[in-house]
Protein backbone atom coordinates (compact mmCIF):
# COMPACT_ATOMS: atom_id res chain seq x y z
CA UNK A 1 0.00 0.00 0.00
CA UNK A 2 2.13 2.36 -1.66
CA UNK A 3 3.33 4.83 -4.19
CA UNK A 4 6.70 3.76 -5.48
CA UNK A 5 6.12 6.04 -9.06
CA UNK A 6 5.33 9.12 -7.31
CA UNK A 7 8.39 12.01 -8.34
CA UNK A 8 10.33 13.40 -5.66
CA UNK A 9 9.01 16.75 -5.69
CA UNK A 10 5.74 15.65 -5.32
CA UNK A 11 7.00 12.96 -2.53
CA UNK A 12 8.84 15.77 -0.65
CA UNK A 13 5.94 18.20 -0.52
CA UNK A 14 3.29 15.20 0.33
CA UNK A 15 5.07 14.06 2.95
CA UNK A 16 5.44 17.86 3.90
CA UNK A 17 1.62 17.71 4.15
CA UNK A 18 1.12 14.69 6.45
CA UNK A 19 3.43 16.09 8.93
CA UNK A 20 1.33 19.29 8.66
CA UNK A 21 -1.89 16.74 8.90
CA UNK A 22 -0.46 14.81 11.57
CA UNK A 23 0.32 17.30 13.98
CA UNK A 24 -3.16 18.92 13.17
CA UNK A 25 -4.73 16.04 14.75
CA UNK A 26 -2.64 16.16 17.27
CA UNK A 27 -3.59 19.56 18.36
CA UNK A 28 -7.05 18.97 17.34
CA UNK A 29 -6.80 16.06 20.03
CA UNK A 30 -5.28 17.95 22.52
CA UNK A 31 -7.85 20.75 22.30
CA UNK A 32 -10.56 17.86 22.34
CA UNK A 33 -9.65 16.22 25.45
CA UNK A 34 -9.11 19.76 27.39
CA UNK A 35 -12.84 20.59 26.12
CA UNK A 36 -14.13 17.35 27.64
CA UNK A 37 -15.73 14.18 25.85
CA UNK A 38 -18.15 16.04 24.18
CA UNK A 39 -16.29 18.67 22.22
CA UNK A 40 -17.00 18.38 18.11
CA UNK A 41 -12.99 18.63 18.01
CA UNK A 42 -12.86 14.67 18.36
CA UNK A 43 -14.38 14.43 15.32
CA UNK A 44 -12.61 17.19 13.47
CA UNK A 45 -9.31 15.38 14.96
CA UNK A 46 -10.58 12.26 13.39
CA UNK A 47 -11.09 13.79 9.72
CA UNK A 48 -7.58 15.35 10.04
CA UNK A 49 -6.04 11.52 11.27
CA UNK A 50 -7.98 10.25 8.26
CA UNK A 51 -6.57 12.57 6.07
CA UNK A 52 -3.59 12.19 6.83
CA UNK A 53 -3.65 8.41 6.59
CA UNK A 54 -4.81 8.88 2.88
CA UNK A 55 -1.55 10.68 2.22
CA UNK A 56 0.26 8.68 3.60
CA UNK A 57 -0.45 5.91 1.53
CA UNK A 58 0.38 8.10 -1.48
CA UNK A 59 3.61 7.63 -0.64
CA UNK A 60 6.92 5.44 -1.46
CA UNK A 61 7.11 2.91 1.38
CA UNK A 62 10.66 4.49 2.26
CA UNK A 63 9.27 8.07 2.70
CA UNK A 64 10.92 10.35 5.85
CA UNK A 65 8.39 11.28 7.81
CA UNK A 66 10.08 11.86 10.84
CA UNK A 67 11.43 15.39 12.03
CA UNK A 68 10.27 18.14 14.16
CA UNK A 69 6.73 18.92 14.17
CA UNK A 70 6.18 22.37 13.04
CA UNK A 71 6.37 24.68 15.67
CA UNK A 72 2.48 26.40 14.91
CA UNK A 73 -0.63 24.71 16.86
CA UNK A 74 -3.36 26.49 15.41
CA UNK A 75 -5.34 23.70 13.61
CA UNK A 76 -6.99 26.07 11.43
CA UNK A 77 -3.46 27.29 10.70
CA UNK A 78 -1.69 23.96 10.23
CA UNK A 79 -4.96 23.09 8.00
CA UNK A 80 -4.44 26.06 5.59
CA UNK A 81 -0.74 25.29 4.91
CA UNK A 82 -1.58 21.93 4.06
CA UNK A 83 -3.92 22.71 1.54
CA UNK A 84 -1.94 25.48 0.03
CA UNK A 85 0.72 23.21 -0.14
CA UNK A 86 -1.13 20.16 -2.03
CA UNK A 87 -1.70 23.29 -4.65
CA UNK A 88 1.98 22.19 -5.94
CA UNK A 89 1.25 18.65 -6.58
CA UNK A 90 0.32 17.80 -10.10
CA UNK A 91 -2.96 16.18 -10.42
CA UNK A 92 -0.99 12.58 -12.26
CA UNK A 93 -1.12 9.16 -12.40
CA UNK A 94 1.62 9.20 -10.25
CA UNK A 95 -0.41 11.00 -8.25
CA UNK A 96 -3.70 8.94 -8.11
CA UNK A 97 -5.61 9.94 -5.27
CA UNK A 98 -4.36 13.44 -4.78
CA UNK A 99 -7.91 14.87 -5.77
CA UNK A 100 -9.78 13.36 -2.99
CA UNK A 101 -7.40 14.10 -0.32
CA UNK A 102 -7.58 18.06 -1.77
CA UNK A 103 -11.04 17.88 -0.93
CA UNK A 104 -11.18 16.14 2.10
CA UNK A 105 -8.63 19.03 3.21
CA UNK A 106 -10.25 21.90 2.04
CA UNK A 107 -13.26 20.56 4.02
CA UNK A 108 -11.75 20.44 7.27
CA UNK A 109 -10.42 23.83 6.61
CA UNK A 110 -14.34 24.74 6.27
CA UNK A 111 -14.94 22.95 9.37
CA UNK A 112 -12.47 24.44 11.15
CA UNK A 113 -12.51 27.61 10.56
CA UNK A 114 -14.86 29.44 12.68
CA UNK B 1 -21.09 -9.40 -16.99
CA UNK B 2 -20.72 -8.92 -13.46
CA UNK B 3 -23.34 -11.57 -11.85
CA UNK B 4 -22.71 -9.61 -8.38
CA UNK B 5 -23.47 -6.10 -10.08
CA UNK B 6 -26.16 -4.61 -7.33
CA UNK B 7 -26.31 -1.60 -9.07
CA UNK B 8 -30.10 -0.46 -10.21
CA UNK B 9 -31.33 0.40 -13.75
CA UNK B 10 -30.74 4.06 -12.97
CA UNK B 11 -27.10 3.59 -11.28
CA UNK B 12 -26.18 1.72 -14.42
CA UNK B 13 -27.37 4.62 -16.76
CA UNK B 14 -25.76 7.09 -15.06
CA UNK B 15 -22.53 5.27 -14.88
CA UNK B 16 -22.67 4.87 -18.91
CA UNK B 17 -22.85 8.00 -19.22
CA UNK B 18 -20.48 8.95 -17.16
CA UNK B 19 -18.70 6.65 -19.07
CA UNK B 20 -18.72 8.49 -22.30
CA UNK B 21 -18.06 11.74 -20.53
CA UNK B 22 -14.76 10.58 -19.27
CA UNK B 23 -14.11 8.85 -22.86
CA UNK B 24 -14.11 12.62 -24.34
CA UNK B 25 -12.14 13.64 -21.76
CA UNK B 26 -9.27 11.89 -22.75
CA UNK B 27 -9.30 10.57 -26.53
CA UNK B 28 -6.31 10.79 -29.02
CA UNK B 29 -6.05 9.81 -32.21
CA UNK B 30 -4.91 5.99 -31.10
CA UNK B 31 -7.81 5.27 -30.06
CA UNK B 32 -9.90 5.93 -32.94
CA UNK B 33 -9.29 2.08 -34.58
CA UNK B 34 -10.56 0.87 -31.65
CA UNK B 35 -13.57 3.05 -30.63
CA UNK B 36 -14.77 2.49 -34.17
CA UNK B 37 -14.93 -1.19 -33.77
CA UNK B 38 -16.77 -0.61 -30.23
CA UNK B 39 -18.95 1.90 -31.21
CA UNK B 40 -21.60 -0.39 -33.11
CA UNK B 41 -21.75 -2.79 -29.87
CA UNK B 42 -22.44 0.50 -27.61
CA UNK B 43 -25.56 1.29 -29.82
CA UNK B 44 -26.82 -2.25 -30.17
CA UNK B 45 -27.10 -2.47 -26.99
CA UNK B 46 -28.05 1.44 -26.35
CA UNK B 47 -31.22 0.03 -28.88
CA UNK B 48 -32.09 -2.91 -26.94
CA UNK B 49 -32.16 -1.64 -23.99
CA UNK B 50 -34.55 1.32 -25.17
CA UNK B 51 -36.54 -1.41 -26.89
CA UNK B 52 -36.81 -3.27 -23.47
CA UNK B 53 -38.01 0.20 -21.27
CA UNK B 54 -41.66 -0.13 -20.64
CA UNK B 55 -43.68 1.36 -23.58
CA UNK B 56 -45.42 4.68 -23.28
CA UNK B 57 -49.26 4.31 -22.63
CA UNK B 58 -51.15 5.81 -25.95
CA UNK B 59 -51.19 9.10 -26.06
CA UNK B 60 -48.83 10.05 -23.60
CA UNK B 61 -45.89 10.89 -25.99
CA UNK B 62 -45.60 11.60 -29.73
CA UNK B 63 -45.37 8.59 -32.23
CA UNK B 64 -41.86 9.81 -33.21
CA UNK B 65 -40.13 9.21 -30.17
CA UNK B 66 -39.13 5.77 -31.19
CA UNK B 67 -38.17 6.55 -34.26
CA UNK B 68 -35.02 8.64 -33.53
CA UNK B 69 -33.28 5.44 -32.14
CA UNK B 70 -34.15 2.94 -35.23
CA UNK B 71 -32.68 5.76 -36.98
CA UNK B 72 -29.19 5.78 -35.03
CA UNK B 73 -29.31 2.27 -34.89
CA UNK B 74 -29.43 1.90 -39.04
CA UNK B 75 -27.24 4.69 -39.17
CA UNK B 76 -24.74 2.48 -36.90
CA UNK B 77 -25.22 -0.73 -38.91
CA UNK B 78 -24.20 1.05 -41.88
CA UNK B 79 -21.11 2.29 -40.66
CA UNK B 80 -20.37 -1.35 -39.74
CA UNK B 81 -21.43 -2.78 -43.08
CA UNK B 82 -18.75 0.21 -44.72
CA UNK B 83 -16.41 -0.81 -42.26
CA UNK B 84 -16.47 -4.28 -43.02
CA UNK B 85 -16.18 -3.76 -46.75
CA UNK B 86 -13.21 -1.41 -46.49
CA UNK B 87 -11.74 -3.96 -44.49
CA UNK B 88 -10.63 -0.37 -42.49
CA UNK B 89 -10.30 -0.59 -38.84
CA UNK B 90 -9.96 -4.21 -39.27
CA UNK B 91 -9.64 -6.21 -36.82
CA UNK B 92 -7.87 -5.99 -33.33
CA UNK B 93 -8.78 -4.87 -29.95
CA UNK B 94 -11.35 -3.63 -28.65
CA UNK B 95 -11.80 0.12 -26.61
CA UNK B 96 -11.97 -1.15 -23.42
CA UNK B 97 -14.35 2.00 -22.20
CA UNK B 98 -16.90 1.78 -24.73
CA UNK B 99 -16.93 -1.77 -24.06
CA UNK B 100 -17.68 -0.86 -20.14
CA UNK B 101 -20.31 1.38 -21.60
CA UNK B 102 -21.70 -1.65 -23.80
CA UNK B 103 -21.96 -3.92 -20.94
CA UNK B 104 -23.53 -1.40 -18.88
CA UNK B 105 -26.48 -1.10 -21.34
CA UNK B 106 -26.65 -4.41 -21.63
CA UNK B 107 -26.62 -5.24 -17.98
CA UNK B 108 -29.89 -2.73 -17.43
CA UNK B 109 -31.50 -4.11 -20.40
CA UNK B 110 -31.35 -7.42 -18.71
CA UNK B 111 -32.51 -6.00 -15.32
CA UNK B 112 -35.31 -4.60 -16.88
CA UNK B 113 -36.13 -7.92 -18.97
CA UNK B 114 -36.21 -9.77 -16.04
CA UNK B 115 -37.62 -7.70 -13.08
CA UNK B 116 -39.25 -4.91 -14.54
CA UNK B 117 -41.98 -6.48 -16.53
CA UNK B 118 -44.80 -5.35 -13.93
CA UNK B 119 -44.08 -1.75 -14.60
CA UNK B 120 -46.80 -0.14 -16.68
CA UNK B 121 -45.92 3.76 -17.21
CA UNK B 122 -49.52 5.09 -15.71
CA UNK B 123 -48.24 7.25 -12.96
CA UNK B 124 -46.67 10.70 -13.61
CA UNK B 125 -43.60 10.41 -11.75
CA UNK B 126 -43.23 6.83 -13.62
CA UNK B 127 -43.15 8.67 -16.77
CA UNK B 128 -40.92 10.77 -15.96
CA UNK B 129 -38.41 8.84 -14.86
CA UNK B 130 -39.04 6.52 -18.14
CA UNK B 131 -38.43 9.97 -20.10
CA UNK B 132 -35.16 10.62 -18.27
CA UNK B 133 -33.88 7.15 -18.73
CA UNK B 134 -34.18 7.51 -22.30
CA UNK B 135 -32.61 11.19 -22.59
CA UNK B 136 -29.78 9.64 -20.36
CA UNK B 137 -29.35 6.66 -22.91
CA UNK B 138 -29.88 9.55 -25.78
CA UNK B 139 -27.19 11.56 -24.24
CA UNK B 140 -25.15 8.77 -23.48
CA UNK B 141 -24.97 7.80 -27.56
CA UNK B 142 -25.22 11.37 -28.02
CA UNK B 143 -21.26 12.38 -26.17
CA UNK B 144 -20.32 8.79 -27.22
CA UNK B 145 -20.82 9.66 -30.62
CA UNK B 146 -18.98 13.22 -30.23
CA UNK B 147 -16.12 11.33 -28.18
CA UNK B 148 -15.51 8.71 -31.00
CA UNK B 149 -15.89 11.72 -34.01
CA UNK B 150 -12.93 12.99 -32.00
CA UNK B 151 -11.03 10.33 -31.83
CA UNK B 152 -11.25 9.78 -35.51
CA UNK B 153 -10.74 13.66 -36.83
CA UNK B 154 -7.56 12.87 -34.65
CA UNK B 155 -6.55 9.48 -36.13
CA UNK B 156 -7.13 11.79 -39.80
CA UNK B 157 -4.49 14.55 -38.61
CA UNK B 158 -2.18 11.80 -37.36
CA UNK B 159 -2.65 9.96 -40.53
CA UNK B 160 -2.02 13.11 -42.56
CA UNK B 161 0.84 14.46 -41.07
CA UNK B 162 3.42 11.23 -40.82
CA UNK B 163 1.86 9.98 -44.71
CA UNK B 164 2.54 13.46 -46.10
CA UNK B 165 4.98 12.81 -49.49
CA UNK B 166 4.25 8.86 -49.18
CA UNK B 167 2.38 6.29 -51.30
CA UNK B 168 -1.15 6.35 -51.15
CA UNK B 169 -1.24 3.08 -49.46
CA UNK B 170 0.64 4.40 -46.54
CA UNK B 171 -2.14 7.58 -46.59
CA UNK B 172 -5.34 5.17 -47.06
CA UNK B 173 -6.47 5.65 -43.78
CA UNK B 174 -7.25 9.46 -44.17
CA UNK B 175 -10.50 9.07 -46.36
CA UNK B 176 -11.74 6.38 -44.38
CA UNK B 177 -11.63 7.84 -41.51
CA UNK B 178 -12.90 11.25 -42.87
CA UNK B 179 -15.57 8.83 -44.11
CA UNK B 180 -16.10 7.61 -40.30
CA UNK B 181 -16.20 11.36 -38.96
CA UNK B 182 -18.83 12.52 -41.56
CA UNK B 183 -21.24 9.34 -40.24
CA UNK B 184 -20.30 9.96 -36.78
CA UNK B 185 -21.06 13.64 -37.19
CA UNK B 186 -24.17 13.09 -39.31
CA UNK B 187 -25.18 10.37 -35.95
CA UNK B 188 -24.29 12.85 -33.39
CA UNK B 189 -26.52 15.50 -34.59
CA UNK B 190 -29.53 13.05 -34.81
CA UNK B 191 -29.06 12.30 -30.92
CA UNK B 192 -27.79 15.80 -30.52
CA UNK B 193 -31.42 17.03 -31.85
CA UNK B 194 -33.32 14.76 -29.41
CA UNK B 195 -31.58 15.60 -26.64
CA UNK B 196 -31.81 19.31 -27.36
CA UNK B 197 -32.47 21.55 -24.54
CA UNK B 198 -34.09 19.03 -22.69
CA UNK B 199 -31.68 17.09 -20.61
CA UNK B 200 -31.91 19.01 -17.66
CA UNK B 201 -35.66 18.74 -17.60
CA UNK B 202 -36.04 15.51 -18.57
CA UNK B 203 -32.97 14.72 -15.60
CA UNK B 204 -35.17 16.76 -12.96
CA UNK B 205 -37.79 13.61 -13.62
CA UNK B 206 -35.33 10.78 -12.54
CA UNK B 207 -35.76 8.78 -9.64
CA UNK B 208 -32.95 9.10 -7.46
CA UNK B 209 -33.12 7.41 -4.00
CA UNK B 210 -30.74 8.63 -1.13
CA UNK B 211 -30.42 7.21 2.35
CA UNK B 212 -33.83 8.34 4.15
CA UNK B 213 -33.07 9.87 7.36
CA UNK B 214 -31.52 7.87 9.35
CA UNK B 215 -30.25 5.21 7.37
CA UNK B 216 -27.05 6.61 6.24
CA UNK B 217 -25.47 6.76 9.69
CA UNK B 218 -27.04 3.32 10.29
CA UNK B 219 -25.22 1.84 7.19
CA UNK B 220 -21.85 3.83 8.45
CA UNK B 221 -22.15 2.24 11.96
CA UNK B 222 -22.25 -0.99 10.76
CA UNK B 223 -19.92 -0.83 8.04
CA UNK B 224 -17.43 0.87 10.34
CA UNK B 225 -18.48 -1.91 12.29
CA UNK B 226 -17.85 -4.99 9.80
CA UNK B 227 -14.64 -3.44 8.86
CA UNK B 228 -12.77 -2.50 12.27
CA UNK B 229 -13.67 -6.90 12.78
CA UNK B 230 -11.97 -7.61 9.54
CA UNK B 231 -9.20 -5.32 9.63
CA UNK B 232 -8.49 -5.85 13.66
CA UNK B 233 -8.28 -10.09 12.15
CA UNK B 234 -5.99 -9.59 9.40
CA UNK B 235 -3.49 -6.93 10.78
CA UNK B 236 -3.51 -5.85 14.36
CA UNK B 237 -1.57 -3.50 14.06
CA UNK B 238 -0.83 -0.01 16.29
CA UNK B 239 -1.82 2.34 12.83
CA UNK B 240 -5.11 0.35 12.68
CA UNK B 241 -5.89 0.07 16.41
CA UNK B 242 -5.01 4.05 16.72
CA UNK B 243 -7.72 4.53 14.35
CA UNK B 244 -10.19 2.13 15.56
CA UNK B 245 -10.16 3.16 19.00
CA UNK B 246 -10.47 6.92 17.77
CA UNK B 247 -12.77 5.67 15.91
CA UNK B 248 -14.53 4.37 18.57
CA UNK B 249 -14.26 7.35 20.37
CA UNK B 250 -15.79 9.82 17.54
CA UNK B 251 -18.63 7.35 18.07
CA UNK B 252 -18.95 8.24 21.81
CA UNK B 253 -18.70 11.47 21.56
CA UNK B 254 -21.31 11.56 18.78
CA UNK B 255 -23.66 9.55 20.62
CA UNK B 256 -23.43 11.54 23.49
CA UNK B 257 -24.45 14.73 21.21
CA UNK B 258 -27.01 13.00 19.22
CA UNK B 259 -28.51 11.76 22.63
CA UNK B 260 -28.70 14.87 24.29
CA UNK B 261 -30.49 16.17 21.18
CA UNK B 262 -32.89 13.53 21.45
CA UNK B 263 -33.74 14.19 25.06
CA UNK B 264 -33.78 17.71 25.05
CA UNK B 265 -36.65 17.09 22.11
CA UNK B 266 -38.53 14.33 23.61
CA UNK B 267 -37.06 11.31 21.68
CA UNK B 268 -34.68 10.37 24.19
CA UNK B 269 -36.29 9.63 27.67
CA UNK B 270 -34.91 12.80 30.15
CA UNK B 271 -34.70 10.95 33.07
CA UNK B 272 -32.70 8.21 31.70
CA UNK B 273 -30.24 10.47 29.82
CA UNK B 274 -29.73 12.38 32.81
CA UNK B 275 -28.72 10.13 35.08
CA UNK B 276 -27.67 7.03 33.41
CA UNK B 277 -26.27 7.43 29.74
CA UNK B 278 -25.35 10.86 29.52
CA UNK B 279 -22.06 9.52 32.47
CA UNK B 280 -21.64 6.27 31.00
CA UNK B 281 -21.53 7.50 27.35
CA UNK B 282 -18.34 9.87 28.46
CA UNK B 283 -16.68 7.61 30.71
CA UNK B 284 -16.59 5.20 27.57
CA UNK B 285 -15.48 8.04 25.47
CA UNK B 286 -12.73 8.88 27.81
CA UNK B 287 -11.31 5.41 28.26
CA UNK B 288 -11.32 5.07 24.35
CA UNK B 289 -9.90 8.33 23.96
CA UNK B 290 -6.79 7.11 26.27
CA UNK B 291 -6.19 3.37 24.63
CA UNK B 292 -5.79 5.74 21.23
CA UNK B 293 -3.42 7.54 23.11
CA UNK B 294 -1.38 4.59 24.17
CA UNK B 295 -1.71 3.21 20.70
CA UNK B 296 -0.18 6.96 19.48
CA UNK B 297 2.63 6.20 21.28
CA UNK B 298 3.31 2.99 19.43
CA UNK B 299 2.81 4.62 16.01
CA UNK B 300 5.37 6.23 13.87
CA UNK B 301 4.55 8.74 11.31
CA UNK B 302 5.26 6.36 8.66
CA UNK B 303 3.20 3.97 9.69
CA UNK B 304 0.27 2.88 7.06
CA UNK B 305 -2.78 2.63 7.88
CA UNK B 306 -5.62 -0.05 6.00
CA UNK B 307 -7.34 2.55 3.43
CA UNK B 308 -10.32 0.64 3.80
CA UNK B 309 -10.80 1.22 7.75
CA UNK B 310 -9.96 4.87 6.99
CA UNK B 311 -12.86 5.07 4.67
CA UNK B 312 -14.99 3.59 6.71
CA UNK B 313 -13.90 5.89 9.34
CA UNK B 314 -14.62 8.38 6.94
CA UNK B 315 -17.97 7.25 5.88
CA UNK B 316 -18.93 7.24 9.75
CA UNK B 317 -17.60 10.24 10.41
CA UNK B 318 -19.66 12.23 7.37
CA UNK B 319 -22.43 10.64 8.36
CA UNK B 320 -22.54 12.14 12.14
CA UNK B 321 -21.72 15.14 10.40
CA UNK B 322 -24.77 15.46 8.21
CA UNK B 323 -27.08 14.78 11.22
CA UNK B 324 -25.29 16.57 13.84
CA UNK B 325 -23.26 19.08 12.65
CA UNK B 326 -23.83 22.71 11.78
CA UNK B 327 -20.72 24.72 9.99
CA UNK B 328 -18.01 24.17 12.82
CA UNK B 329 -19.41 23.01 15.58
CA UNK B 330 -22.62 20.57 16.99
CA UNK B 331 -26.02 21.57 15.67
CA UNK B 332 -28.89 22.45 18.11
CA UNK B 333 -31.21 19.57 19.72
CA UNK B 334 -34.31 21.46 17.27
CA UNK B 335 -31.99 21.76 13.81
CA UNK B 336 -31.25 17.78 14.58
CA UNK B 337 -34.68 16.63 15.25
CA UNK B 338 -35.66 18.70 12.23
CA UNK B 339 -33.03 16.64 10.18
CA UNK B 340 -33.97 13.30 11.37
CA UNK B 341 -35.91 11.30 13.41
CA UNK B 342 -33.94 11.38 16.64
CA UNK B 343 -34.97 7.93 18.48
CA UNK B 344 -34.29 6.28 15.22
CA UNK B 345 -30.75 7.49 15.23
CA UNK B 346 -30.56 6.92 19.02
CA UNK B 347 -31.72 3.30 18.40
CA UNK B 348 -28.69 2.92 16.19
CA UNK B 349 -26.32 4.33 18.70
CA UNK B 350 -27.20 1.93 20.97
CA UNK B 351 -26.60 -0.75 18.65
CA UNK B 352 -23.14 0.80 17.94
CA UNK B 353 -22.41 0.81 21.61
CA UNK B 354 -23.04 -2.46 22.15
CA UNK B 355 -21.18 -3.93 19.22
CA UNK B 356 -18.49 -1.28 21.00
CA UNK B 357 -17.90 -3.57 23.78
CA UNK B 358 -16.66 -6.30 21.11
CA UNK B 359 -14.08 -4.31 19.39
CA UNK B 360 -12.81 -3.50 22.90
CA UNK B 361 -12.83 -6.82 23.75
CA UNK B 362 -10.86 -7.63 20.29
CA UNK B 363 -8.77 -4.72 21.20
CA UNK B 364 -8.22 -5.69 24.58
CA UNK B 365 -6.36 -9.42 23.46
CA UNK B 366 -4.46 -7.52 21.02
CA UNK B 367 -2.74 -5.73 23.72
CA UNK B 368 -2.53 -8.50 26.13
CA UNK B 369 -1.95 -11.72 23.58
CA UNK B 370 -0.17 -10.10 20.76
CA UNK B 371 4.09 -10.83 20.92
CA UNK B 372 4.41 -8.78 17.03
CA UNK B 373 3.68 -5.15 18.85
CA UNK B 374 6.52 -2.51 18.79
CA UNK B 375 7.07 0.74 18.69
CA UNK B 376 9.83 3.56 18.68
CA UNK B 377 12.14 2.77 21.22
CA UNK B 378 12.36 6.59 22.59
CA UNK B 379 8.63 6.90 22.89
CA UNK B 380 8.49 3.29 24.60
CA UNK B 381 11.65 4.06 26.90
CA UNK B 382 9.87 6.95 28.07
CA UNK B 383 6.26 5.25 28.41
CA UNK B 384 8.10 2.42 30.22
CA UNK B 385 9.61 4.52 32.98
CA UNK B 386 6.87 6.57 33.50
CA UNK B 387 4.27 3.60 34.27
CA UNK B 388 7.25 2.37 36.13
CA UNK B 389 6.98 5.51 38.47
CA UNK B 390 3.33 5.28 38.45
CA UNK B 391 3.29 1.89 39.85
CA UNK B 392 6.16 2.52 42.14
CA UNK B 393 3.94 5.83 43.17
CA UNK B 394 1.21 3.04 44.56
CA UNK B 395 3.64 1.31 46.46
CA UNK B 396 5.34 -1.72 44.44
CA UNK B 397 8.56 -0.28 43.87
CA UNK B 398 10.45 -3.12 41.62
CA UNK B 399 14.03 -3.47 40.16
CA UNK B 400 16.13 -0.54 38.15
CA UNK B 401 15.90 -2.63 34.99
CA UNK B 402 16.94 -1.36 31.31
CA UNK B 403 13.96 -1.52 29.24
CA UNK B 404 15.05 -0.19 26.07
CA UNK B 405 18.83 0.39 25.30
CA UNK B 406 20.64 3.08 24.83
CA UNK B 407 21.73 2.18 21.07
CA UNK B 408 17.72 1.61 19.99
CA UNK B 409 17.02 4.58 22.25
CA UNK B 410 19.91 6.99 20.44
CA UNK B 411 18.90 5.68 16.78
CA UNK B 412 15.43 5.48 17.57
CA UNK B 413 14.98 1.93 16.60
CA UNK B 414 11.41 0.04 16.43
CA UNK B 415 11.14 -2.79 19.36
CA UNK B 416 9.29 -5.01 21.02
CA UNK B 417 7.35 -2.91 23.46
CA UNK B 418 8.63 -3.77 27.45
CA UNK B 419 6.60 -5.46 29.83
CA UNK B 420 5.58 -1.83 31.72
CA UNK B 421 4.05 -0.81 28.44
CA UNK B 422 2.10 -3.94 28.02
CA UNK B 423 0.67 -3.76 31.15
CA UNK B 424 0.13 -0.24 31.51
CA UNK B 425 -1.96 -1.11 27.75
CA UNK B 426 -3.42 -4.16 29.02
CA UNK B 427 -4.88 -1.92 32.14
CA UNK B 428 -6.23 0.44 30.05
CA UNK B 429 -8.28 -2.05 27.93
CA UNK B 430 -9.66 -3.74 30.71
CA UNK B 431 -10.80 -0.40 31.99
CA UNK B 432 -11.85 -0.12 28.22
CA UNK B 433 -14.02 -3.33 28.17
CA UNK B 434 -15.33 -2.47 31.46
CA UNK B 435 -16.46 0.90 30.88
CA UNK B 436 -17.93 -0.04 27.18
CA UNK B 437 -19.89 -2.93 28.77
CA UNK B 438 -21.48 -0.06 31.40
CA UNK B 439 -22.34 2.01 28.18
CA UNK B 440 -24.09 -0.41 26.57
CA UNK B 441 -26.15 -1.72 29.86
CA UNK B 442 -26.81 1.93 30.17
CA UNK B 443 -28.01 2.19 26.61
CA UNK B 444 -30.39 -0.92 26.75
CA UNK B 445 -32.98 1.30 27.65
CA UNK B 446 -33.23 3.25 24.39
CA UNK B 447 -35.15 0.18 22.72
CA UNK B 448 -38.16 0.80 25.24
CA UNK B 449 -38.16 4.37 25.55
CA UNK B 450 -38.54 4.14 21.39
CA UNK B 451 -40.75 2.02 21.52
CA UNK B 452 -43.17 3.65 23.85
CA UNK B 453 -42.80 6.83 22.60
CA UNK B 454 -46.11 7.55 21.55
CA UNK B 455 -46.45 8.13 17.56
CA UNK B 456 -46.45 11.74 16.49
CA UNK B 457 -44.42 12.84 19.80
CA UNK B 458 -41.89 14.76 18.35
CA UNK B 459 -40.83 18.25 19.29
CA UNK B 460 -42.26 18.46 22.94
CA UNK B 461 -39.64 17.72 25.72
CA UNK B 462 -40.72 14.60 28.01
CA UNK B 463 -39.85 15.31 31.65
CA UNK B 464 -41.94 13.06 33.16
CA UNK B 465 -42.03 9.42 31.35
CA UNK B 466 -38.40 7.90 33.31
CA UNK B 467 -40.04 6.52 36.23
CA UNK B 468 -41.46 4.40 33.45
CA UNK B 469 -38.02 3.25 32.54
CA UNK B 470 -37.10 1.97 35.64
CA UNK B 471 -37.08 -1.84 35.24
CA UNK B 472 -33.81 -3.67 36.01
CA UNK B 473 -31.12 -2.79 33.87
CA UNK B 474 -27.38 -4.00 33.36
CA UNK B 475 -24.79 -1.74 35.03
CA UNK B 476 -21.32 -2.69 34.79
CA UNK B 477 -21.83 -6.08 33.16
CA UNK B 478 -19.37 -8.36 33.97
CA UNK B 479 -16.93 -8.84 31.09
CA UNK B 480 -14.72 -11.56 31.38
CA UNK B 481 -11.00 -10.50 31.93
CA UNK B 482 -8.00 -11.65 29.45
CA UNK B 483 -5.37 -12.97 30.82
CA UNK B 484 -2.14 -10.70 31.88
CA UNK B 485 0.97 -11.29 30.38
Amino acid sequence: MSNQTIDQDASDTLAAVCRLLRHAAVCAWAEAEAEGPRSHLHLLGLGIHTASCQAVAMLPADADLEGHPPAQDDVAQLLRSAEELTRSIPVLDQTAGISPLVVAICDLVREATP
Amino acid sequence: MNRRDGRSVGELLLDADFTTRQVLMDVTGQDAPAMLRTWGEVVQSASELWAALPEPVRGATSPIDGVTMARLESMSQGMHRTQVRQGWPGDGPADERLLHVAETLTRAADLIGRRGGHIRPTDTAVRADLDAARMRIMHTLYVGAHGVGVAARQHVADVELSSRGKSSRESRGAPRGQDAINRLAAFEQLAGAYVGNRFARAAQGEQVRGPYGTERLQQALIGWDIQAHRTLAASPTAANLLLASRTQAGIATAAGAILHAGARTGHVDTDAYEHRLASTVDATQVAWTHVATRWAEMTSPADRTDLDLVHAAGELRAAVREVAHDKTTWARPDVMAGRVDLGEAAQHLQQALSSAVDVACVIRDVAAQDTNLTGPARAMSHRANADIDRTANRGQRGEDVVWVTPGDVYANRTVAIPEPVRAGLVDATDTLVQTAGNAMSAAACLDRVTQDRPPGSGQEPTTSRGRRHEGPTLMAQEVPRAARP
